[in-house]
Formats: C-alpha cells, structure tokens, sequence
C-alpha cells in the first residue's frame, strides 16, 4: 500500500570550498509522509534543502520530483514545482493581510487592475477552512505573532500547490501549546497527501511525528529507516558517530583549575531561562552548549544587558552585578564578542585599528585628542600577538576573513582589559585553520588569568579547547562536567537525546 | 583607565624601533601621494570645467572672478561641514535652511532694538544650537528617521521665522554686514580673500580636525558604520547624537551669522534650499549618504564643484536654468561614481 514516490534523492554531492558538504545522499520522501532530517550542526542538514529547493545545485546525483529529475536548479523552479521550505526566516509582507500574503502573485482582479478583495479574502477561507487553521484573512500580517506567521507561510504553500513541503527547525519559536495546533496541521496535511520534510534538532518531535528517519552525519547518510526500527538514543549514536566518542583529545591543564570565580551565575531566569547556575572561574574557559533556542544566546544577551533578568543574582569579579547594557558591562570588565562579527561586532568601513580602539576610546585619549600614535601601537600590538592577517592596520576590517575579523573581536576584548570574557560561537563558519588559532587564543586568554565563557551550538568544536562544559536544554542546564568527564556522544544525548530530557 | 594585559602568545617579533623623522616624512608622504582617485575625482572635473570656461571667457580666468566664486559657496561651505558629520553619523538635517534664517533673525531683531552686536550674535547662534539640541534629542529618543524628524522641525521653523518678522526682512544687519558683506565693494582685505573665507577655513579646519582627532569624532563614524556594533562596544549612542545635533546647531548658527552679514538681511527665506544643497555637496564631495564614510576636506571638494560649475554656467553664456540641470545631473554621477561598497 506504498504511496507514490514523491521525492527521490539519488547520490547527491555537493563540495564547497573545503568541505564536502553532501556526499553521495540518497534517500527517499512519498507522499503523505513525514520524513525527520537530523544531524549535528555541519552534518549537511541545510545544505540538503538548499540542493532540493534549487539554492544549491548539487555538484553530482540528481534528484527527482515524482519519478521526474530536477535539471533546472533554481528556488523559483522549485516552487513552480511544488516544493516549498518554510522556516524561521520566511519573509512575509508585514502590511499586507493575511489573504494577500497567501495569494501574493495570483491576487485575483478586475482586469489585471484593481484587486478583487473580498474574492481573494474568501479564496483565502476556504483555503484556511481546509486546513483547518484559525487565521483571519483579513489581519494586517504585522499583528500576528509568530506562530500565525508561520500558518500563513504554510498556507501560502498550500496556495501554491506545494506538494513538498519542508519544515525547517519549526517549532523554534512556538511554545508548547502552539507546537501542539502545528503538529496537528501536519497530521491534516499528510492525510491530503503532501510530503513533509522535517527538519529538526528535537528528536521527541520527530519521533512524535515521523514514518521515515534519515540522519546525516558529516555529509552522509548514516541510516535512513522507517521510525520504528530506531530508537531515540540509537539516532543519537548515529549522529555522534561511535568512533567519536572515544579517544577525545583533551588540552592542557585538563584538571579544571580551582581558582576564585571571576562569572557567577546564581538561579538566573528569564521567559527563556531557567534557574541557570554556573560560574567560570579566572583561568578557566567554560564551553556552553544546547541546541538553538536552548538558552545560551541568552545567556549571553542577559550578562550583557541585552535581555531582562527576571530572577536570580549574578556576580562579577566578586561584586553583584545587575546588568544594564553593553556600556555598564565593559565598564565592569565583562566584554561579548558576538556571534556574527560583521552585524554586530565590528564597524566594517572602519580600519583593523579603529575597530580595536572603538572600544575605549578613553584610553587612547590625551588631553581631550585622540592620539592616533597610541592607536597604532595598541593596534599593531594586537595584531602581531593575535596574528591578524591583514594588509595593515588601516585595512577596513571588511576586507578580512571571518576568522580574523573574531580575531578583531578578541583584540577589542584585550584592548579593553576586559577580565571576563564571552565568545558566542567563537569558531562557526571560519576555516579549519582559523578555528585552531582561535582555540589557542582561547586558551592563552585564559592562561592569562581571564574567564572564558564560550557559548556555541558545536559541541564538537568546545569539547577541543574547553575546561568546562555546561549542557543547557529548554532554557535549563541540564549538566556541568569536566570536559575529560564527557565526551561529544555524551553530551550530544544531554543536549538533544533522552538523557538531558526534562521531565 | 584601559589595561592592556599582556597576552602570553608565541613569540613575535618585537616591534621596530621608531623610523628615523626623514623616512617617516616620506612614508606619510607617499600616504598623502597615494591618491584615491574615487576620492578626488570632484578635483578632475572642476580642472576640466575651469579649462573648458576659459577658452570661452577672457574675464573668467581671473582673481577676481574666483574670489566672487569663495564668497558665494563659503556659507553653504560651512553648513556643509555640519551635515558631513551628521551624514558620517548615518544622520542628517533638512532644517538647516530655516534654522540658518531663524539665528540671523533672531541677531537682526535684537539688532534693530539696540542691543549689543555681540549679544545679539550670541542669542542668535544660541537659538540655532537650541533647535540642533532639541533635533538630537528627538532623533536619540526615538526610532523615527533623522529625515522626518528634521523635516518636521524644518516646517514648523518655516513658521516661527515668519511668525518673528511678520514676513518682512530685517535689512540692516549692522556690525556683521560691515565684517562679511560692506567690505566686498572696497575689495578683499583678507589676504586678497573675501572676509567670509575666514569662517569657512576655521569651520573646514574644525570639521577637519573633530573627525579625525576627537573621541567624538570616531563615535560619529562608528555609529554610522553600524550601530549595533558601536552600541555592544559601548558607545554612548543618545549622547553622541545629542552633541553632534547640537554641534550642527552652532555650524547652522554661525552660517547663520555670515549669510545675514554678506547680504545685510535676515528673512525667512535667507537660506532656501540650503538642507538639501548642503547634503548634495558633502555626497558630491565622496561622503556615504548612509553613514561611516566620508570626511572634511572630500566634502568641501563638493562645495567647491558645486560653486565652479555655477558660475562656469555663467561665463559658458547660458541661462541659469542649466545651472540646476548641470548640478541635479551632478548629483546622479556622483551618487553613481561612488565606489562599490558594502
């Protein structure tokens, strides 16, 4: 009683700069059915949607939409086709409504002209009905949270035809109830024979919700089964891989230092965290990790001033700290270097060296000038102990490599004489090269004397250079080991597995 | 107050000593001599305009006529500064026109009743700072664009200026026409330069040196290269707008006080277009419409195009009509001619 095959992926490579994205993927997604898409962080997850929805072409294989190939590989193609992706990043229209939204492009008119409204609003309700999603057609889309957002993302789908749909991370920001209508939806769509592609880091949802399971591992395809035939820790293993877990390397120092707590993060909440207790110590560098949405991008904007604090105390250098805002931190000693260095971290028409200084502007400050000589000197100072590859210091730091540019982030950090440290995700989407001199700088801040905080979804990438590793899980750490206490199968499981689970 | 703990890394090796002066001199000079061409080529096409004019005009190359040509472009000059360092700072004023008119009535009114000129200068360059304050304060304290805020501050300027005057000019400015304006028919006494060319210098030399030299300064180009960034770094954004909008507001005070002098009135259309010429030369001039570039001296390179081509439009022999042509086409190329960034 096998549905039709309505998605076949046949051998599919794909090899970037450095990396082999895909390597030989096949699996196989009918209709009516939800396929869960899991793996780490780099497994290739993403990579595989692009190549199916036409961002990517895949360099060999080919893949084929009911029994026919794909040989146009272009995101419009794809959607003409039937195959459509909603994730968190969906744009939507924010001042149009729902009907116009869903109908954008096929909006039905009075010859071509004029926009028949009230057709396109009842268009869109019988559409809804079907579906049986709660949306009024005719809200502005800019009133609806995020969850509604996401039902007009469907619906527009829907509206479209799409026979693929691909859900990436779509729970991401849905709380429990909302998870529930979505996970409903999905139930509704599958009976009306559309094929679901989920992606996920949330091994309950996909095992709630999928027939099929394939896990990715380093671009391949580890196992690609019906549900029943895997169980939760199992897909865990897969993911981790078994060779991984013995043998982790550890670094120096692999005693985590007693020294006196430099962080101190007593019964920290907020509508994302719960109850977070950790400390980092001076010497002492603290990997924090968890899926995405797990806590630990707000950890960070918490210590920073950047998001409230609804309960708990937090200590630094000794002293109680309430957080303010960015000014008030770096006053204190504590400096974040962001996640995404040219968004939020560095002025990119600004020179390396401006960049470095921009932070204490003070102390390059004499009798109310700045002193460009000092600058110079700080700059070159940092540059040569970081080694920053970079044609000179009044190179504008958009000219730079992502690695170097985090290593600008760690200068300002440095200039600053910050003594606490947070680094969120220090080494994502710098090269292999660039990610051992991070985790030497790392260490050496540390060896300094510094706390090192270091939030990041690669657990991998923390278990190499960290003393600590702290497990968060739905805003909770769920675990605070010694990093030769654990190993990346082991954390893995505390992170996404049954072992972290919150009852 | 920074400490610059000592990072123990593998070794490097230690810095060199300091150059002897002689080499330093010729490394600064090859910095100077390594010319930008996207940044100077305002400086190319005026040498182009002023060679072509010249084949036409016996009377135009001369000293005179390019002393004329300063005395025009230096008020816009000055107020071009100003909105450099706003746009620098990814902001910018269209109020500058009204609140020009608005200083200069405020000093010719206090003049007409028989105060004292200085005092008079003072409350007018104080008024034209107090709107630049309440500009900054309204552009810190909310997420509404510079553009709309200023704009509004620009129309209800245009109000209270012909509240003040009732429409009519105020028509003797008295000790400020004798310093700008009154002297120009017995010539330039300033070192052969008309006397309006001192507060263009000292304003272009300022602007020069804030943007380069001052904490203040480098906050403006951080903040308008990217926010964000400036803000995690611990910049005090509110503030650093609030003084640069107040700064703006002594430039547009001062501007204020040398237009009203050259042509002995004070109206409330004494700078009409202003905002919008001023914002045209310091982009003209290679200063980024939306933030983090741009600088004093580029800036002024547009002020000067813009008063070359004037003129030259002139001395070419055709209407004045081709003087907007030629400057709203300058505009577009400028604009075009702009490197490719970000």
């Amino acid at each position: 009683m096998a549905d039709p095959v309505l998605l076949e992926v046949e051998h599919v490579g794909k090899h970037f700069p450095g990396v082999q994205a895909l390597d030989d993927v096949s699996m196989t997604l009918r209709a009516g059915e939800v396929h869960g898409l899991v793996g780490q962080n780099g497994a290739g997850k993403s990579t595989l949607v692009k190549c199916i929805t036409g961002v990517h072409p895949p360099d060999a294989g080919q893949i084929e939409l009911e029994g026919d190939p794909i040989t146009t590989y272009m995101p419009k193609r794809a959607y003409d086709l039937g195959i459509a992706v909603v994730h968190q990043r969906t744009k939507l229209i924010p001042y149009l409504s729902v009907a116009e939204n869903v109908l954008l492009g096929h909006l039905p008119t009075y010859h071509g002209a004029v926009i028949q409204r009230g057709e396109a609003n009842r268009v869109t309700r019988d559409l809804l009905k079907r579906f049986r999603l709660r949306l009024d057609p005719e809200m502005l889309v800019h009133r609806l949270g995020p969850a509604e957002r996401q039902q007009v993302a469907i619906a527009r789908a829907l509206f479209r035809r799409a026979r693929l749909l691909i859900l990436d991370e779509p729970t991401a920001a849905l709380d429990a109830e909302r998870a529930e209508h979505l996970f409903e939806l999905i139930g509704d769509l599958q009976m009306q024979g559309v094929g679901i592609l989920y992606v996920s880091h949330h091994l309950e949802e996909v095992f709630r919700l999928a027939d099929q399971i394939t896990v990715l591992r380093d671009g391949k395809v580890v196992a690609t089964r019906p549900v029943g035939e895997l169980d939760q820790n199992e897909v865990v293993t897969l993911m981790a891989g078994r060779r991984l877990e013995n043998g982790i390397a550890r670094p120096v120092g692999a005693t985590a230092p007693e020294s006196e707590p430099l962080l101190e993060l007593d019964g920290v909440s907020n509508p994302v965290l719960r109850d977070i207790r950790l400390s980092v110590g001076a010497g002492e560098v603290v990997g924090v990790t968890g899926v995405i949405g797990a806590g630990g991008h707000d950890i960070a904007r918490a210590l920073f001033g950047l998001e409230h604090l609804s309960s708990g105390e937090i200590r630094l250098l000794g002293e109680p700290y309430v957080p303010q805002g960015p000014r008030q931190a770096i006053a204190r000693g504590l400096f974040l270097v962001p996640e995404d260095p040219t968004r939020d971290g560095l002025v990119p028409v600004l020179s390396v060296a401006q960049n470095i200084t921009i932070v204490d502007l003070p102390g390059i400050t004499r009798g109310g000038l700045l002193s460009l000589r000092k600058e110079r000197a700080i700059a070159r100072r940092y540059v040569d102990e970081l080694s920053i590859a970079t044609g000179s210091i009044d190179t504008p730091v958009r000219n730079l490599s992502g690695g170097n540019q985090q290593k600008v982030l760690v200068a300002k950090a440095l200039a600053l004489g910050a003594q606490v440290l947070v680094l969120e995700e220090p080494t994502q989407g710098v090269d292999v090269h660039a990610t051992a001199e991070i985790h030497r700088i790392v260490r050496s801040l540390a060896d300094g004397g510094k706390a090192v905080m270091v939030i990041s979804t690669d657990i991998r990438d923390l278990l190499q250079f960290v003393d600590r590793i702290v497990a968060l899980r739905g805003g909770r750490a769920v675990a605070d080991l010694p990093a030769g206490e654990t190993d990346y199968a082991h954390m893995l499981d505390l992170t996404v597995g049954s072992l972290g689970a919150v009852a | 107050m920074a400490t610059h703990t000592n990072v123990p890394l593998p070794a490097r090796p230690p810095t060199e000593a300091p150059a002897p002066w002689s080499a330093r001199l010729l490394g600064r000079l090859r910095h100077f001599m390594d010319i930008d061409v996207y940044a100077v080529w305002p400086l190319f096409v005026m040498v182009i305009i002023i060679a072509y004019t010249s084949t036409k005009s016996s009377t135009y190359l001369t000293v005179f006529n390019f002393e004329n040509i300063l005395s025009q472009v230096a008020p816009l000059g000055i107020v071009t500064m100003g909105q450099a360092i706003l746009l620098i700072s990814a902001g910018l004023d269209l109020s500058v026109g009204y609140n020009i008119a608005l200083s200069s009535i405020v000093t010719g009114l206090l003049l007409e009743h028989g105060y004292s000129l200085w005092l008079a200068i003072g409350a007018g360059v104080l008024a034209a700072m107090a709107v630049g304050f309440t500009n900054g304060v309204l552009v810190a304290q909310n997420r509404a664009h510079p553009f709309i805020i200023t704009l509004g501050m620009s129309i209800f300027l245009f109000g209270l200026d012909t509240q003040l005057t009732g429409g009519a000019p105020v028509n003797d400015m008295k000790g400020l026409y004798t310093a700008f304006g009154g002297n120009l028919a017995n010539g330039f006494p300033f070192f052969g330069l008309p006397t309006v060319a001192i507060p263009l210098v000292i304003v272009v030399a300022f602007a020069y040196f804030f943007l380069r030299w001052t904490p203040l300064g480098r906050r403006a180009y951080a903040i308008g290269g990217n926010e964000e960034a400036a803000y995690l770094s611990g910049i005090p954004i509110k503030r650093t707008k609030i003084l640069l909008y107040t700064l703006m507001g002594a430039i547009v005070g001062l501007t204020g006080m040398v237009l009203a002098g050259q042509i002995n009135e004070a109206s409330f259309n004494l700078a009409q277009n202003f905002e919008l010429e001023s914002i045209a030369c310091a982009v003209i001039g290679g200063t980024a419409l939306f933030g983090g570039r741009g600088g004093a001296l580029r800036s002024l390179q547009g002020v000067a195009l813009w008063g070359v081509v004037q003129n030259a439009i002139v001395f070419v022999g055709l209407s004045s009509n081709y003087q907007q042509m030629a400057l709203g086409a300058i505009i577009v190329i400028a604009v075009m001619a702009q490197r490719p960034e970000r």
